[in-house]
């Protein structure tokens, strides 16, 4: 049986994979602290399961905006960039500025959405958000 | 030639683009005021109907659990019921019978776009600074200029009330009635849903005649853009291709000048246009919206319209969703047709 060498060198994968990663995590980390706010802030003026829905809706939107400009950004970044050089624009827009850009909202609303989650289970399972409350 | 892990790439490119379309369609409409259930049960229902249906539709399950069904839902193409427009009709059903006549209607506004658009372009560019080229370039700075709101009553006031050459509204003739299936082979098959495709199918060149009368002013209104839009990029990429060194080279081998525009210009030229003629398609049907709207055609855009209206949350997603599609779809072919311009692309 054949054997199919393997061309890619770890060290230099994990050179590229780190910065993605990083900016991902951290991005998913200030959307998660977003989240667990947004679902506590909420649950202040409205019962737990409105307010869980409104702060993951939230979530989800950002993480929708964010996931659809990324692949947009993929699919069609180099032709506007093209476009806006043959008409000559003068814009700064690229599209890895915009790739980045769009991974980190993403990273943001996927972060929000899972802290939305966690966040109204353990308030769920405290019982009442008065109680939440009171231990505060 | 196109390699086929380009043409893969760009078809799993379409999972996060249609996932992020579907969430960011589940987050707006879970922001949106109304409730559902109300909806449905309509204004006069007691609690415990609202609360029932609630049960029935899975509304009081935490919003994760809600998302998630709604993925796999629309990853099965299944996007439930229609709330009010349709009611319990499935959307899917919907939106097969709505959806080509929108098709119809931008792939025929399309095509006027290209077909006239293109030559302009090229002309104008061939031509540069002579009458031909400033009313070129006029006419087109108009047609992206002017909204379609206001372009197609003024095309209904001029060419439909005024001169009375074209009907205001409607797809076909009222006298002419279609069946519903038509013969191939023996074998009873659905007609297509686009009438102008359907009365060739079924032989019925009078009905073709009557369909293609009713569908050009529409098709017009969403060609004038199209074809501005192109005349000017066509330009713009024409100019530049003429000024490269290969097509100096050309003309000092003692080549005609139509000749080299065309054999050597034309096909490097087209490669930013037809870029733009795939994110143009998206305008296309956006504009599609508002035309049907104008012209009284009852697609996929008035669709979408009235369900926004009537709040009716399937139809909506669904509608969202094809919409999505059929855009993704179209820049795929772009791309596929972008690789074979400049095989480079795909390296």
């Amino acid at each position: 049986m054949a054997t199919v060498a393997l061309a890619v060198d770890p060290d230099r994968l994990a050179a590229r994979a780190r910065p993605r990663v990083r900016l991902v995590l951290g991005a998913a980390l200030v959307g998660a602290a977003f989240g667990a706010l947004a679902t506590f802030g909420f649950a202040l003026s409205s019962p737990l399961p409105a307010a869980s829905a409104r702060a993951f809706a939230l979530g989800a939107l950002a993480f929708g905006f964010g996931l659809l400009g990324w692949s947009g950004s993929v699919v069609l970044g180099r032709s506007v960039e093209r476009v806006q050089r043959t008409l000559d624009t003068g814009t700064d827009w690229t599209e890895a500025d915009s790739r980045r850009a769009m991974a980190r909202i993403a990273a943001a609303g996927a972060g929000a959405m899972l802290a939305v989650a966690v966040t109204t289970t353990v308030l769920g399972a405290l019982g009442t958000l008065d109680a939440v409350i009171a231990l505060a | 030639m196109t390699s086929k892990r380009f043409v893969i790439k760009r078809l799993l490119l379409l999972v996060p683009v249609l996932f992020g379309v579907a969430t960011l369609v589940f987050a707006i409409l879970h922001l949106a005021p109304g409730d559902p259930a109300r909806i449905i049960a309509g204004q006069r229902a007691s609690q415990a109907q609202v609360a029932a249906v609630r049960r029935e539709l899975g509304l009081n399950d935490p919003i994760w659990i809600q998302y998630a069904r709604f993925l796999l839902d629309a990853a099965q193409f299944d996007f439930g019921r229609s709330y009010q427009i349709a009611r319990g009709t499935p959307v899917r059903e919907v939106l097969v019978d709505r959806l080509p006549v929108t098709i119809e209607l931008a792939l025929y506004g399309q095509f006027i776009g290209i077909v006239l658009g293109i030559p302009l372009g090229v002309l104008s560019a061939v031509k540069q600074d002579s009458l031909t080229d400033h009313l070129t370039r006029i006419g087109a700075l108009s047609g992206i200029s002017i909204p379609i709101f206001w372009s197609g009553p003024l095309l209904i006031l001029l060419f439909a009330t005024y001169l009375g050459w074209f009907p205001t509204s409607g797809r076909i003739g009222s006298t002419i009635f279609l069946p519903e299936t038509w013969t191939l082979f023996g074998t009873e098959l659905p007609l297509t849903g686009m009438v102008t495709v359907d009365t060739l199918l079924l032989g019925r060149f009078d009905a073709f005649v009557s369909a293609a009368h009713h569908l050009f002013l529409p098709a017009a209104v969403i060609g004038i853009y199209s074809m501005a839009l192109l005349s000017r990029m066509m330009r713009s990429s024409m100019l530049e291709v003429v000024r490269q060194d290969y097509m100096r080279t050309a003309r000092a081998k003692g080549q005609g000048a139509k000749i080299t525009v065309m054999k050597h210009g034309f096909k490097n030229a087209l490669i930013p246009v037809v870029t733009v003629i795939g994110i143009q398609f998206g305008t296309l049907l956006g504009g599609a919206v508002l035309t049907e709207t104008v012209f009284g055609i009852g697609g996929i855009g008035t669709l979408l319209v009235s369900a926004i209206g009537a709040t009716d949350y399937p139809l909506v997603q669904g509608t969202v969703l094809v919409f999505a599609l059929l855009f993704t779809l179209v820049n795929l072919g772009v791309d596929v047709t972008y690789s074979y311009l400049d095989p480079r692309i795909d390296q």
